[in-house]
């Protein structure tokens, strides 16, 4: 442990240097790590809560953190760890098995039920954001984190293979089947309204 | 991987996403781009697909509240 270590002042006082510089980078990282936390869990207390417990693991262990990787990455991995963590106390249920369409199972649902003078291309019109989130929420979890990490986060597969600690072609099924799940979805949304 | 034979359309939604992603050969992909521009069907199906991804990403987007942001400092460890 860096205390142990007999230290010049010079060097204590590049440590905290390099300490402040990290907390700084972190703290600005911290809008972007919030907007994929409060999509990986359903309420905003869980999300805040979260995101409170990775910065302050992240704080304490700052050094484990390697100058010029991926620092977003490096914090999402805290989270998507605690967060599973989390959820194993809870004990969840083992989820259902989900139905799964075609990818353009939305697309035709919403041609169908279109009623005349609807454009089905205006998305908007036809589901609202709170449909959407609904949707993504309903997504069994190993396919919406993938979800949430990739189209909503920006990450790349191999990111977020290393975050979710996953092979990148695992993170490719997911994904590609997380979006038909979600598709079909939203198509029982469109059905409703 | 097959042609683009009788049931293209079919094959067309199967390698919507891949194509999307950027993840086909460029063999592929010219097949792809060689279908898409005589299939209106498939082609209202692809920019549905690309719309629809921006727009989930702009719908679940909610930001930090000042309050958690403001408690994430206060979380920095004391100077040395």
């Amino acid at each position: 442990m860096a205390e142990e270590r007999e230290s010049e002042p010079r060097e204590l006082a590049a440590e905290a240097r390099n300490r402040v510089r990290f907390e700084e980078e972190a703290l600005e990282l911290s809008d972007q790590v919030y907007r994929v936390a409060r999509r990986l869990v359903s309420s905003r207390e869980e999300a805040e809560d979260l995101v409170q417990e990775t910065y302050s693991r992240a704080f304490r262990s700052w050094q484990s953190y390697t100058p010029g990787t991926n620092m977003r990455a490096w914090l999402l991995r805290i989270l998507t760890n605690l967060n599973i963590d989390r959820g194993r106390r809870l004990q969840r249920q083992p989820e259902p098995q989900p139905l799964e369409e075609g990818d353009y199972f939305l697309y035709n649902r919403m041609e169908q039920t279109a009623g005349g003078g609807t454009d089905v291309e205006r998305i908007d019109d036809r589901l609202s954001q709170d449909d959407i989130v609904g949707a993504l929420s309903a997504v069994p979890h190993d396919f919406r984190d993938v979800i949430v990490l990739v189209d909503i986060g920006d990450f790349t597969y191999a990111d977020a293979a290393q975050i979710l600690d996953i092979p990148i072609g695992t993170v490719m099924s997911r994904l590609h089947r997380g979006r038909r799940i979600l598709k079909r979805e939203l198509a029982e949304k469109v059905g409703e309204s | 991987m097959g042609g683009f034979g009788e049931c293209s359309c079919d094959h067309c939604e199967e390698i919507m996403q891949p194509y999307l992603d950027r993840e086909l050969t460029p063999e592929e992909y010219a097949e792809a781009e060689a279908h898409l521009a005589g299939c209106a069907y498939c082609g209202k199906r692809y920019s549905f697909e690309a719309e629809l991804r921006v727009y989930v990403k702009t719908a679940c987007r909610e930001e930090m509240s000042p309050e958690l942001k403001a408690k994430l400092v206060a979380l920095r460890l004391p100077e040395a």
